[in-house]
C-alpha cells in the first residue's frame, strides 16, 4: 500500500517534471486587478507556452490562498496589481517575505503610488523616489510622452539574463536606486539622460535646484535601476519591475522605430525565465572526498594526508527540462576551514569529465573539525554552497614513523646500557663464585 | 600481678592469636560493608545515575572503551568536544579510571554476568572505598599495630572528607586514586622498612597506576622524595633507603612516562625535579658511603663531603639554568596558586572560577573530619614518640597535606587519609592505655598476653602489638630535644616511678567517653553523607510543604529535549561547566567543556555571553552554534546559575579582550552587581542577561517578576531577542535553550528584519551620493 502510494507520487512528480519548464514548479499565481487582467495576454501566453499553469486572483479576493498550512500553494507569484493600495489579508509585505522563505519566486510591480509593495521595496535595499515621480526622459526625440521611454539594454545590464541583440524596450514607471546589498541583480538600468520627476515633465526650478547641488537629490542617470532582480540566500528569486506596463500587450506591439517591434515581449520572457528559475540555475549533484589513491571517503582524515575533493555541478536546461553536467565555471574555489580557511585552492573543471571539478591538496598539520566549503555566489546565478564536515585527527599511536635515523644515538644508548648491564651482572655473578664466601643475594648492591 | 578486672588465664596464646586474627578479618569485612553501604545513599535517595560534571566525561569515555576496545580509546579523537578544535582524548586523559572499569566490565561479562557499564561506573567508587579501607589498615599497621589499623580503616571508611568524592555515582578519578595513594605509600613504607626491591617495585607499579589515574599523582612524586630527603638530612641514610628509593624512582618514572598524557613531563617539568634531585643525591651519598668504607682518612672524608656539597650546589644551579633556558618547563599556574591563594584570581581567572579551587573554610574541616580534627594532632605528636622512619613519613605527610587542604577545598581529600591514620594511632594508644588491665605497681615486663580478648568490637586491641609498642617506647627513648619534650608529655617517659591508672572507674570514664565520641562520629558521618554529599547535582531535591521529597529534574529534561529534538550535529554553546553533561546526556557537540585546556576558546564563549546580541551573533555563526544553553535559577531559587557565574565569564573574556569587555561596565555606578532597573546598560544588553530574563515577566502576569536568587525585581520592560529564538525552557526554568537564527535570506541584519516583521516601517532613505558637491 505504502509503496504503491509512493509509486503514484513518483509518477505524478515525473509527469509534472516533464510538463514544467521551470526547475522548481509550474504553478503561477497572477494577482491582477480584474479590469486590467486582459492587458497582459501576450505575457500570459508566453508563460503558458513555457508550460506554466496560471491561476488568476484579484487583489482583494481571499482565495486561492497564497500560503496554506505553512506551505506555499504556488511555485511562483506575479503581482501585477501595482497600483492597488489594499490587498487581501494574506498578501502583505510580511507574507510576501514568508513566501520567499518558502522559496517561492516573485515578480512584483512598482508604480508611482504609495502601495504596500512600495513599502516592501526598501527591505530589498531598493530606494524609491518620492511618490508621484515617474522616470522621465526627453531623449530620443519622439512623439510619445516623455514618461514612456524606449530603453536599449547596454553592456552594463544583465547580459546573461537578457537575450543578446534585444530591441529597445518600452518602459513607463518609477526608477529606483540601489542600496548596499550584494544580493541585488540589476537587470535593466535607466538611460543616462533620464531622471525621476513630476509627471508634468518636471519644473525647471527643481532641475536647476538639483543641478546647483551638484546633482544631489536628483534621481537621475544610468545608475538607477528600473528592472532589478534579487536572489535571496535560500535561492528564491524576486524581480522588481519599475512599472508593470512593461508587460502589457500594447507596449509589446508598439514599434520602437519603423518596422522594428519593441523588445518588451522578449524582455518579459527573459525576466520570467530568470525569475522562475529556468535560466542560470545550477545545482550541486554530489561531492566526493577521499585520500589520493583511494576510492571511498574516510570518516576521518589524518593530518598531512593528501586529499582529493571533487564536486559535480549541473545546470538546468529549460528546453529539455533536465539537468545537464556543467563545466563552465572558471572561478570555483574550495576552502578547507576550521574557524578560518587553512587551505584555499581553486577548483578547476576536470577535462573529460563533464560537470566535475576537482582538486588535490595536503591536509594541514593541525587537528580539528574541518569543513570542505564551496561557496560560489555570482550575480544572477544560483548560489552554490556546500559544507562538509570531516574531523582531521592526529596520527594513530602506531601511525608515526619508526626507527628514525636521527634517533640512533638513543637506540645506541639503550642497547649499550643493556649490554653493559648484562656484562656487569655476568661478571658480578661469576666473581661471586670465585670468592665463594660472599652473599648470594641480589646483584648490584654494595654496603 | 594485679589487674583492674579479671581476665581468663586458661586460654592458650595460640587461641588468642587465632581469635584475634579472625576478629580482625570480621572487623575488616564489616568495615568494608559499612564503607560501601554508606555510599549508597545517593542511589537510594535518587537513582543509579552518574553525578556532577567530570564523571559524565569519564562515563562517556568508559563507554567508548568498553564498546570499541582499548586501542580505539587510546586513539580517540573527539570531534564533538571543543568544537571545532576537537579534543585528542586518548592523549589528554588519565585513563586509569576508565581502564579499571573496562577491565571489571569485561571480567564480569566473561563470567556471563551482563552488567550494564553504567552500573559498573556507579559502583566503582564504593567498591574502591572498601579497598581504601584495607590499604589504610595495612598502612596504619606499619605505623603502630593492627588495632590502630582497624580504627584507621573504620575512619577512612566513613569519614565525610573521603565520602564527598566517592559516593556511588561519583565516578571520578579520585574514586580510585585514594586507594592507590594509600597503597603506594604502604608499599613505600614496607620497601623502606625491609630495604626490599620487591616492595619498591610494587610501590612503582602502584605509582604507575596512580599516574594513570589522577593528576594528583604529583603528590606522591613529591611526598616520597621529601621523605627520603628528610631521612637523609636526619642522617638516617641506609642501604634500605637507597634500595627502596632507587627501585621506586627508576621503575616508577619509566612506567609513568608510558601514560600518553604524562609523556616526558617526569624529566622536563619542575614538579618532577624534586624526585630526580633526590635520586641524584642518593647516588652521591651512596657513593660517598662506599668510598668511606674503603678509605679511613678523616681528611679525605671531609674532602669527599665537600665534593658532595659542591655537586649538590652545581646540580641546583643546573636546574635553575635549565629552567631559565626553557629546557625544564616552569611551574604551572595551578602550582603557583598552591602557594599564593590570590594568584589565580589575579592571573588565571579560569582556575579561580572553580569552586573547589577556593581556599577551605574552617567549618568544612569539622564537617569533613569531625572529631578527627582534634585527635589528628595528638596522633602526629605520638609519632614523635618513636620517630621511626615511617613515622617521619606520617609527620611530613600531615604537615604538607594540612597546608594544601587549607589552600584548596579539593585537596581536603589528600589530607583525609593521614588524618584517619594519625587519629587512629592516637585513639588506639588511648584505648590501649586505658583498657590495659595492668595496675601500676605491677612489673613492667608482666605478661599481659591474655589481657586483650575482652574487648569491644570498635577497638579490639591486640596484645602483641601493644606490648611491642610499649617495649619500643621503653627501650628506645629518643635523643632529640623534641623527643624529650614528647617523652615528658607522655605517661611512659621511662621514669622508674610507677605511674598509671588505678581502678576500673577511671578506665571506664575514659573508655566510655572515647566510645561515645566514636558513636557520635558515626552519626555525624551518616548525616553528612546522606544530606550533603549524596546529591547527584544533575537531579535536585527539595521539600514539599508536607515534608515529602520533590525531585527537580530540569537538567535531564532539557538535555533529553536536546537529544531528541535537534539534529545530531547541532552545536550547543553553554558555559563550560555544562559541557561534559551536554556531551554525555544530550550527545551534542559543545564549544567548551570541563576540560578547560583552551583559555581562548572559553574566553570566546565568555565574550559571546557578555556582549550584546549584535556582537555575539558573528561569533556564534563563526562557530556554527545552533543552540545556546543557559542555566537560570531565578524562578526556583537555584543559586548555582549562570547569572551568578556571569562575572567569571566577563573576567575570563576580559583577560583576552581587555578593550571590548570590561568588568566595571557590568556593575551599577555604586559598584553593585544588580539585575533590576538599576542594572547597567551593558549588563542589560548582554546576551546572558537577555537569555536569562527573556519573557520572565510573563510568568508574573505582566507584573515585574522577582528573581528569587538575587532577591531583586526584574525591570518591567523585559529584554527582547532579535538574533535568538527561545527553543525550550524546562519545567522550573532552570535550563533555557535558545536557537540561533539563520541569517536573514534578504541579507538584512536580523534586528531590522525583526522590526519589519513586527510591522515597523523603515525610514525613507535617499540614494547614496556618488560625487562630491561642487561648491
Amino acid at each position: 500500500m505504502f509503496s504503491f502510494r509512493r509509486v503514484l507520487f513518483l509518477a505524478a512528480g515525473l509527469a509534472s517534471l516533464v510538463g514544467a519548464k521551470s526547475s522548481t514548479g509550474n504553478s503561477v499565481l497572477v494577482v491582477v486587478e480584474p479590469k486590467r487582467q486582459d492587458d497582459f495576454s501576450i505575457f500570459y501566453d508566453g508563460l503558458r507556452d513555457q508550460g506554466y499553469e496560471l491561476t488568476f486572483r484579484a487583489p482583494k479576493d481571499e482565495s486561492p490562498p497564497v500560503i496554506e498550512y505553512d506551505e506555499a500553494k504556488f511555485a511562483h507569484v506575479v503581482i501585477l496589481a501595482s497600483e492597488t493600495k489594499n490587498f487581501a489579508k494574506d498578501i502583505t509585505p510580511q507574507s510576501l517575505i514568508s513566501l520567499l522563505d518558502l522559496e517561492t519566486n516573485l515578480i512584483l510591480g512598482l508604480s508611482t503610488k504609495q502601495t504596500p509593495l512600495a513599502s516592501l521595496a526598501p527591505e530589498f535595499s531598493l530606494i524609491l523616489p518620492p511618490p508621484g515621480t515617474p522616470l522621465i526622459s526627453y531623449f530620443p526625440k519622439r512623439e510619445e510622452s516623455p514618461s514612456l521611454i524606449p530603453i536599449t539594454p547596454s553592456k552594463y545590464d544583465a547580459t546573461e539574463i537578457l537575450n543578446k541583440d534585444l530591441p529597445p524596450v518600452w518602459f513607463s514607471g518609477v526608477p529606483h536606486a540601489f542600496g548596499n546589498n550584494p544580493l541585488l541583480v540589476p537587470i535593466l538600468h535607466a538611460p543616462a539622460e533620464s531622471f525621476a520627476s513630476e509627471v508634468d515633465g518636471g519644473s525647471a526650478d527643481a532641475l536647476v535646484d538639483a543641478a546647483e547641488k551638484g546633482g544631489e537629490g536628483l534621481w537621475a542617470g544610468s545608475q538607477l535601476g528600473i528592472v532589478t532582480g534579487f536572489q535571496a540566500l535560500n535561492g528564491a528569486r524576486v524581480t522588481w519591475l519599475g512599472g508593470v506596463d512593461l508587460l502589457t500587450d500594447e507596449l509589446a506591439q508598439r514599434e520602437v522605430s519603423n518596422g522594428v517591434k519593441s523588445g518588451n515581449a522578449q524582455f518579459a520572457r527573459n525576466v520570467a525565465a530568470w525569475t522562475f528559475k529556468e535560466s542560470l540555475v545550477l545545482r550541486i549533484d554530489k561531492i566526493e572526498h577521499h585520500l589520493v589513491n583511494a576510492t571511498g571517503p574516510n570518516e576521518v582524515y589524518t593530518t598531512n594526508d593528501q586529499l582529493v575533493y571533487s564536486i559535480y555541478i549541473s545546470k538546468y536546461d529549460p528546453q529539455k527540462a533536465t539537468w545537464e553536467p556543467y563545466s563552465g565555471i572558471k572561478d570555483l574555489q574550495l576552502e578547507f576551514t576550521m574557524l578560518d580557511p587553512h587551505i584555499r585552492s581553486s577548483l578547476p573543471p576536470v577535462p573529460g569529465a563533464p560537470g566535475k571539478y576537482s582538486t588535490t591538496f595536503r591536509a594541514p598539520d593541525r587537528h580539528g573539525v574541518f569543513k570542505f566549503v564551496v561557496d560560489w555566489k555570482r550575480k544572477g546565478w544560483t548560489y552554490l554552497h556546500s559544507s562538509t564536515t570531516v574531523p582531521v585527527v592526529p596520527p594513530r599511536h602506531d601511525g608515526y614513523p619508526r626507527f628514525l635515523s636521527a634517533a640512533w644515538p638513543y637506540y645506541a644508548g639503550a642497547i649499550s646500557t643493556s649490554m653493559a648491564f648484562f656484562l656487569f651482572s655476568a661478571i658480578w655473578l661469576a666473581g661471586e663464585v670465585q670468592h665463594g664466601n660472599k652473599r648470594a643475594g641480589k646483584a648490584g648492591k654494595t654496603e | 600481678m594485679s589487674t583492674a578486672y579479671p581476665i581468663p588465664s586458661d586460654i592458650s596464646p595460640a587461641t588468642v592469636k587465632n581469635t584475634a586474627s579472625l576478629l580482625r578479618i570480621v572487623a575488616l569485612s564489616l568495615i568494608s560493608g559499612a564503607a560501601i553501604a554508606s555510599r549508597l545513599f545517593a542511589v537510594i535517595n535518587f537513582e543509579s545515575v552518574i553525578h556532577e560534571f567530570d564523571p559524565w566525561f569519564n562515563y562517556r569515555a568508559t563507554r567508548v572503551l568498553a564498546s570499541k576496545g582499548f586501542y580505539e580509546f587510546w586513539n580517540w579523537f573527539d570531534p564533538t568536544a571543543w568544537y571545532p578544535l576537537g579534543r585528542v582524548v586518548g592523549g589528554t586523559v588519565y585513563p586509569g579510571l576508565m581502564v579499571t572499569s573496562g577491565i571489571i566490565y569485561n571480567f564480569l561479562h566473561a563470567l556471563n554476568l551482563p552488567v550494564d557499564i553504567r552500573n559498573v561506573c556507579v559502583m566503582l567508587a564504593p567498591g574502591f572505598s572498601a579497598l581504601t579501607a584495607w590499604a589504610t589498615y595495612m598502612f596504619t599497621k606499619e605505623m603502630k599495630d593492627e588495632s590502630a589499623g582497624l580504627l584507621a580503616a573504620a575512619f577512612i571508611g566513613i569519614v565525610p572528607g573521603y565520602i564527598s568524592r566517592s559516593v556511588a555515582g561519583s565516578y571520578d578519578n579520585e574514586a580510585i586514586a585514594i586507594f592507590l595513594l594509600m597503597f603506594t605509600f604502604y608499599c613505600w613504607i614496607k620497601a623502606l622498612k625491609q630495604g626490599s626491591a620487591l616492595f619498591g617495585t610494587f610501590a612503582a607499579v602502584f605509582y604507575f597506576y596512580m599516574v594513570a589515574a589522577w593528576g594528583g599523582y604529583a603528590f606522591i612524586t613529591n611526598m616520597i622524595p621529601l621523605h627520603a630527603l628528610a631521612l637523609l638530612l636526619m642522617g638516617r641514610f641506609s642501604s634500605r633507603l637507597y634500595v627502596a628509593y632507587t627501585s621506586w624512582y627508576a621503575i616508577g618514572t619509566l612506567a609513568s612516562m608510558q601514560v600518553p598524557f604524562v609523556g616526558f613531563q617526569p624529566v622536563s617539568t619542575s614538579e618532577h625535579m624534586g624526585a630526580l634531585g633526590v635520586f641524584g643525591l642518593l647516588q652521591i651519598v651512596a657513593f660517598a658511603q662506599l668510598v668511606r668504607t674503603h678509605v679511613s682518612s678523616q681528611q679525605f672524608q671531609r674532602l669527599l663531603y665537600g665534593v658532595v656539597v659542591a655537586i649538590g650546589i652545581l646540580g641546583a644551579f643546573a636546574f635553575v639554568f635549565l629552567t631559565y633556558k626553557g629546557k625544564i618547563a616552569p611551574w604551572t599556574g595551578r602550582f603557583y596558586s598552591l602557594w599564593d591563594t590570590g594568584y589565580a584570581k589575579k592571573y588565571i581567572p579560569i582556575i579561580a572560577s572553580v569552586s573547589e579551587h577556593q581556599p577551605t573554610a574552617w567549618p568544612s574541616f569539622f564537617m569533613d573530619l569531625q572529631f578527627l580534627v582534634f585527635t589528628f594532632p595528638a596522633g602526629v605528636v605520638l609519632c614523635f614518640r618513636e620517630l621511626r622512619d615511617e613515622h617521619i613519613f606520617v609527620i611530613l605527610y600531615s604537615v604538607v597535606a594540612s597546608y594544601f587542604a587549607g589552600v584548596m577545598v579539593r585537596l581536603m581529600l589528600t589530607l583525609t587519609p593521614v588524618v584517619c591514620v594519625a587519629s587512629a594511632v592516637a585513639l588506639s594508644t588511648l584505648l590501649d592505655t586505658f583498657i590495659d588491665p595492668t595496675e601500676p605497681p605491677a612489673e613492667e615486663d608482666a605478661d599481659d598476653g591474655v589481657s586483650a580478648n575482652g574487648s569491644s568490637s570498635t577497638a579490639p586491641p591486640s596484645q602483641s602489638a601493644s606490648k611491642k609498642a610499649k617495649k619500643a617506647a621503653a627501650s628506645a627513648p629518643t635523643k632529640t630535644a623534641l623527643g624529650d619534650f614528647v617523652a615528658a608529655t607522655s605517661s611512659k617517659g621511662g621514669s622508674p616511678r610507677p605511674k598509671g591508672i588505678f581502678g576500673l572507674d577511671s578506665r571506664l570514664v575514659v573508655v566510655f567517653n572515647t566510645l561515645s565520641m566514636l558513636v557520635f562520629f558515626v552519626f555525624h558521618c551518616t548525616w553528612v553523607t546522606s544530606n550533603a554529599y549524596s546529591s547527584p547535582s544533575v537531579v535536585l531535591a527539595s521539600q514539599n510543604p508536607d515534608g515529602s521529597q520533590h525531585i527537580i529534574d530540569d537538567f535531564r529534561e532539557a538535555y533529553y529535549w536536546l537529544r531528541q529534538n535537534t539534529p545530531e550535529d547541532s552545536v550547543v554553546m553553554s558555559w563550560w561547566d555544562y559541557g561534559y553533561q551536554i556531551a554525555g546526556m544530550a550527545d551534542r557537540p559543545t564549544l567548551v567543556d570541563n576540560n578547560t585546556w583552551n583559555n581562548t576558546h572559553i574566553a570566546t564563549v565568555g565574550k559571546a555571553m557578555s556582549s550584546s546580541e549584535e556582537v555575539a551573533y558573528p561569533i556564534l555563526r563563526k562557530h556554527d552554534v545552533d543552540y545556546v544553553l543557559v542555566i537560570f535559577g531565578g524562578l526556583i531559587g537555584y543559586s548555582g546559575d549562570d547569572i551568578n557565574k556571569f562575572l567569571w565569564m566577563v573576567r575570563i573574556a576580559q583577560g583576552v579582550w581587555p578593550d571590548e569587555i570590561q568588568e566595571p561596565n557590568y556593575f551599577t555606578p555604586q559598584g553593585e552587581y544588580r539585575i533590576d532597573d538599576r542594572a547597567s546598560k551593558t549588563m542589560k544588553e548582554s546576551l546572558m542577561y537577555k537569555m536569562s530574563y527573556y519573557r520572565f515577566n510573563e510568568l508574573f502576569g505582566g507584573n515585574p517578576g522577582v528573581d528569587r536568587v538575587r532577591q531583586q525585581q526584574v525591570p518591567k520592560e523585559g529584554p527582547t531577542l532579535d538574533y535568538l529564538d527561545e527553543a525550550f525552557t524546562s519545567e522550573n526554568w532552570i535550563v533555557r535553550i535558545f536557537q540561533v537564527k539563520k541569517e536573514d535570506p534578504l541579507g538584512r541584519d536580523l534586528k531590522s528584519a525583526n522590526q519589519f516583521a513586527q510591522g515597523k516601517k523603515r525610514k525613507r532613505s535617499k540614494p547614496a551620493p556618488r560625487r562630491r558637491a561642487i561648491v
